[in-house]
């Protein structure tokens, strides 16, 4: 029992995506904090991982209890504008299958909500749609 | 002055009644003691009197269920126990752990076991028990 690290939660959330989108067809993604260049007029994914507020689950004091972590990982799909949805909500249906309703090293991920077609794009030239997923982890002190 | 929350509580117990042991993952306790009264109104009294008489007390400890937490498996089937000779000890603490120190101990029988599971929701498993006994209060 330890407390959680948080970056080894974001790590597991994150690393499921960058080996999916990995594979072919390949998609490039980019997280927190990073440089990045969008391709011209082509497919790409957004991954944003916020933890939000924690809450006591058991009694015990900072040794032999369990507190919940949650958060949310917000997905934006940007795809080449003016020619349909379709390619956005296949990309949006590999991430959604990827986390609905798993649990992966102790973070349970909820139900997805999405993919939700954005009416103004960040950034401006693409057709974006937006997958969220809640997740909580249960730290075990 | 120095209020005390929840979360510092724990929850000991042994089903042998010989060495109690913190119950991992308790959410919550709750004791109540009750102590009957006799009537000694006497012949020609306009106010009735009363005397205390028996003790008793019951409760519930709830529990967040996880079946690799020490001392809950223990704790949770004891209610399966056949034959109870109300020999559990507990040991019911508002903060800390330190035996005899912000708790109440008794010995008691958990008498029912209510595990609740919820989409989307954390397992929950509810103990009830009744003290058997004396209730040792060191809440001072």
């Amino acid at each position: 029992m330890a407390a959680a690290d948080l970056n080894t939660v974001r790590a597991t959330i994150e690393g499921r995506l960058a080996t999916e989108l990995a594979e072919s067809p390949a998609i490039p993604v980019v997280f927190h904090n990073m440089a990045f260049n969008p391709p011209n007029n082509g497919t790409w994914v957004q991954c944003l991982t916020s933890f939000g507020g924690n809450d006591y689950l058991s009694q015990g004091g900072t040794s032999d209890s369990f507190n919940r972590i949650v958060g949310i990982v917000v997905f934006n799909i940007f795809s080449a504008k003016g020619v349909g949805p379709g390619a956005n909500y296949v990309v949006g249906k590999r991430i959604r299958d990827l986390y609905n309703r798993v649990n992966v090293s102790g973070v349970f991920f909820d139900a997805p909500t999405g993919p939700e077609a954005l009416a103004s794009p960040v950034p401006e030239g693409y057709f974006q749609t937006q997958v969220r997923v809640t997740f909580e982890s249960i730290e075990e002190l | 002055m120095a209020v005390i929350r929840g979360e510092q509580g724990s929850v000991q117990f042994d089903a042998a009644g010989s060495t109690n042991a913190t119950v991992v993952g308790t959410r919550s306790w709750s004791l109540t003691t009750t102590k009957e009264t006799l009537d000694v109104s006497a012949h020609g009294d306009t106010f009735r009197s009363f005397v205390g008489s028996m003790i008793s007390g019951s409760g519930t400890v709830e529990l967040v269920y996880d079946p690799d937490a020490t001392g809950q498996a223990g704790f949770i089937e004891d209610v399966l126990t056949t034959a109870d000779g109300a020999d559990a000890s507990f040991e019911l603490f508002t903060t800390g752990s330190s035996t005899g120190s912000d708790s109440v101990s008794f010995d008691g029988i958990i008498t029912d076991m209510e595990i609740t599971s919820t989409v989307g929701e954390i397992v929950i498993v509810t103990c009830s028990f009744i003290t058997s006994g004396t209730i040792t209060g060191n809440l001072e």
